[in-house]
C-alpha cells in the first residue's frame, strides 16, 4: 500500500477506500472528471474493475494481460463502435458510451469472493 | 500526459503482488470544469435576412461504399455525400457514403481518400495537432487536424478543422489515445467513407479541452512524441452546421419506416436549420434538454436509467442487460453476437424525459415503443436496414439508428436557439 500511497501523492490523484462486508472498494478519482473503482478481496487481489469518464482509460494498464483476451474477443466481432460485451469463461468485460461520457466494467468470475456476485462492480 | 492511467502492471498482477489499488491519474492541474452550454450564446445577430438556400441533405441506406469491389458496409448505417474544399477555394472533392453519426462531433475523413493538398493545423510552437476520438468498443481514430470548406445541400461552412484519420505521414498514436484498443479507421474497419458528426454540440470536446487539465483528446506533436494538449475552441473539430451562415442552429434527420423483415436500402433527408424555413418547422415535436456530455434519462419499468443518449452511428437498440429485458443474448459465436435474439419479437415501452430546453424547469417526457426482434435470422438475410435489432448496454439505453426510422428527429445544437429553446435539445 505505501507505494500506492506514494503514488498518489505523486501525481495529486484522489483516492477513498470504503470497507465492504467481503471485500473494499478503492476510488480514484481524476480531476477530468474520470472515476475508477477496483475491488479487492480480503487478500488483496483485484477481482474488479470499473471506469466512467469523459475518455476511456488505458485498458492495458487497467486489465493488464487480460487486455489482450478483451480485444482478441472484441475483434472477432465486427467493429461497430457502440457498446460492447464479452462474457469469456472467466474474464467478463462490458464497455459503453459515446464521446464525452464512456463508462465500463471488468471482472474475472473466478475471483469473485465468497457470497459476492459481479452485481457489486458498478 | 495527464488523463492517463498509471498502474503498476495491471489488476491481475497487482494481486500477485500483494499490492491493491495500483491505478492513478496524472493530475497536472485543476480542474477545467465541465462542457459550458449556451455561455457564449447564439451565433451572432444579423440585421438582414439572408437569401434562403437548399437546406435539404439526401440521405441513404445501402450496401456501403465499394472497397476492391466489394461492398463493405454494415446493417444500419445512414450514409451522405460531403463535399470538402480548399478553403476558399472551388478546389473540392466530394465523398459519397459518409457516415452520420449524431452521436460524435466533427467530421473525419480516411487519410487514404483525402486527395486534396491541405496542412497540418499546428499550435504556437509549430507542431501539429493530434486529435483522438474513442468509441465505446475501444476503437479509436487518431490523426492530424486539416480545415476545408465543409459543403451540403446549400449550405457552406467555411475553414472547418476536421480529422484526417489514420494517415501514415503523422505520429504514432498517443497510450491515452489508443487506451490499449484498436484502430478503426479505414474504409473496411469503418464501413463507410468517413464519419460526420453532427451531434448536439459545437465541438468534440468543448471548453474542458480548452482549460485545465488536458485530456486524451488533442495533442501537441513535436518530434519527441504527441502529449495532451488544450487547444482553442476554434481550433478543434466543429459540427460543421452550426458554422453555416444560416440554418445553423441545429438540424432534422427524417427517415421512412421499414417492416419487420427490413429494407435493403432506405433513402431520406437531413434538413438544416429548425424553424429557419418551411420545410424545418417543428410542429408537434416535443423538446427535451440534454446534459453537457449529451445523455438524459430513460426511464424502464419504473426504473430510471441516467446516461442514455440517441446516436445514429449505432446500429441498433442497445439497452440494459439480459437479466432486465427478459431478452436472450445471440450466441457468441454467430453473426448476431452482440444482440439480442429472442424466439419471437417482443415489444416494449421505455419513457425518455429531460429539462424543457426552454429553461422553464418543468421536464418534459416522451414514451417510446420498440420492438426487438430475433437478430440472426435478420443479419444473414440480404436486408440492411432494421427497426427491431438490438442488444445489451449495461445501466442505459442507447437509442441507435432503429429510432431514427418512420420518425423525425430534430438535433438542437449547444449555445444555439430556436422556438424549442436552446440547445442542446432533441425533439422528436
Amino acid at each position: 500500500m505505501e507505494s500506492v500511497e506514494t503514488d498518489q501523492s505523486k501525481f495529486h490523484a484522489k483516492r477513498a477506500v470504503l470497507e465492504r462486508p467481503d471485500y473494499t472498494v478503492h476510488e480514484i478519482t481524476g480531476d477530468d472528471g474520470t472515476l475508477i473503482r477496483e475491488y479487492v478481496t480480503p487478500a488483496g487481489k483485484v477481482f474488479g474493475v470499473s471506469w466512467t469518464g469523459p475518455t476511456i482509460p488505458d485498458l492495458t494498464q487497467l486489465l493488464g494481460t487480460y487486455n489482450a483476451e478483451f480485444q482478441s474477443s472484441v475483434r472477432s466481432k465486427r467493429v461497430r463502435r457502440s457498446a460492447v460485451a464479452v462474457h469469456n469463461a472467466d474474464l467478463v468485460v462490458e464497455s459503453s458510451g459515446h464521446m464525452r461520457a464512456f463508462h465500463g466494467r471488468a471482472y474475472l468470475n473466478s475471483m469473485l469472493p465468497n457470497g459476492v456476485t459481479e452485481d457489486v462492480v458498478q | 500526459m495527464s488523463g492517463r492511467f498509471i498502474g503498476l502492471g495491471g489488476w491481475h498482477d497487482s494481486a500477485v503482488a500483494g499490492v491493491t489499488a495500483v491505478l492513478l491519474l496524472t493530475l497536472a492541474a485543476c480542474s477545467g470544469g465541465s462542457s459550458s452550454t449556451g455561455t457564449s450564446g447564439s451565433t451572432g445577430v444579423t440585421t438582414t435576412t439572408p437569401t434562403p438556400v437548399n437546406n435539404v441533405q439526401p440521405v441513404i441506406m445501402d450496401y456501403g461504399p465499394l472497397v476492391n469491389g466489394q461492398y463493405v458496409g454494415f446493417n444500419n448505417v445512414l450514409y451522405t455525400t460531403v463535399t470538402i474544399c480548399v478553403p476558399g477555394t472551388t478546389t473540392c472533392q466530394s465523398i459519397d457514403h459518409v457516415l452520420v453519426d449524431t452521436g460524435s462531433t466533427g467530421l473525419r475523413i480516411p487519410a487514404s481518400l483525402v486527395t486534396l493538398n491541405l496542412p497540418f493545423m499546428t499550435d504556437a510552437s509549430n507542431n501539429p495537432i493530434g486529435n483522438c476520438v474513442q468509441y465505446a468498443d475501444t476503437t479509436y481514430q487518431w490523426g492530424p487536424i486539416v480545415k476545408v470548406d465543409v459543403q451540403m445541400a446549400g449550405e457552406v461552412a467555411s475553414s472547418v478543422p476536421i480529422q484526417i484519420a489514420g494517415p501514415t505521414n503523422f505520429a504514432a498514436v498517443p497510450a491515452s489515445c489508443s487506451a490499449g484498443g484498436t484502430p478503426a479507421q479505414t474504409v473496411t474497419d469503418l464501413g463507410a467513407n468517413g464519419l460526420l458528426g453532427v451531434g448536439l454540440f459545437r465541438q468534440d470536446c468543448g471548453s474542458a479541452c480548452a482549460v485545465g487539465t488536458p485530456r486524451a483528446v488533442y495533442f501537441t506533436c513535436p518530434a519527441s512524441g504527441c502529449v495532451a494538449t488544450s487547444v482553442s475552441l476554434t481550433a478543434q473539430l466543429q459540427n460543421p452546421v452550426w458554422l453555416f451562415p444560416q440554418d445553423n442552429n441545429g438540424l432534422s434527420i427524417i427517415l421512412p419506416q421499414v417492416g419487420a423483415t427490413g429494407a435493403v436500402s432506405l433513402s431520406g433527408s437531413m434538413i438544416f436549420g429548425i424553424g429557419t424555413q418551411t420545410d424545418n418547422a417543428l410542429g408537434g415535436a416535443q423538446a427535451q434538454a440534454a446534459d453537457d456530455v449529451g445523455t438524459f434519462t430513460t426511464t424502464f419499468n419504473g426504473i430510471a436509467y441516467p446516461g442514455s443518449f440517441i446516436d445514429s452511428g449505432s446500429d441498433g437498440y442497445f439497452f440494459l442487460n439480459s437479466t432486465i429485458t427478459g431478452l436472450p443474448n445471440c450466441a457468441s459465436n454467430s453473426d448476431a453476437d452482440g444482440f439480442y435474439c429472442p424466439t419471437s419479437p417482443v415489444s416494449f415501452t421505455a419513457i425518455n424525459t429531460g429539462p424543457n430546453p426552454k429553461g422553464s424547469g418543468v421536464a418534459v417526457s416522451t414514451n417510446v415503443a420498440f420492438s426487438i426482434a430475433n437478430a440472426l435470422p435478420l443479419i444473414d438475410s440480404t436486408s440492411v436496414v432494421f427497426n427491431n435489432i438490438g442488444g445489451p448496454n449495461p445501466g442505459s439505453f442507447d437509442w441507435g439508428l432503429p429510432f431514427f426510422l418512420g420518425r423525425t428527429v430534430f438535433i438542437g445544437i449547444e449555445g444555439q436557439s430556436s422556438s424549442a429553446g436552446t440547445g442542446p435539445y432533441w425533439a422528436y
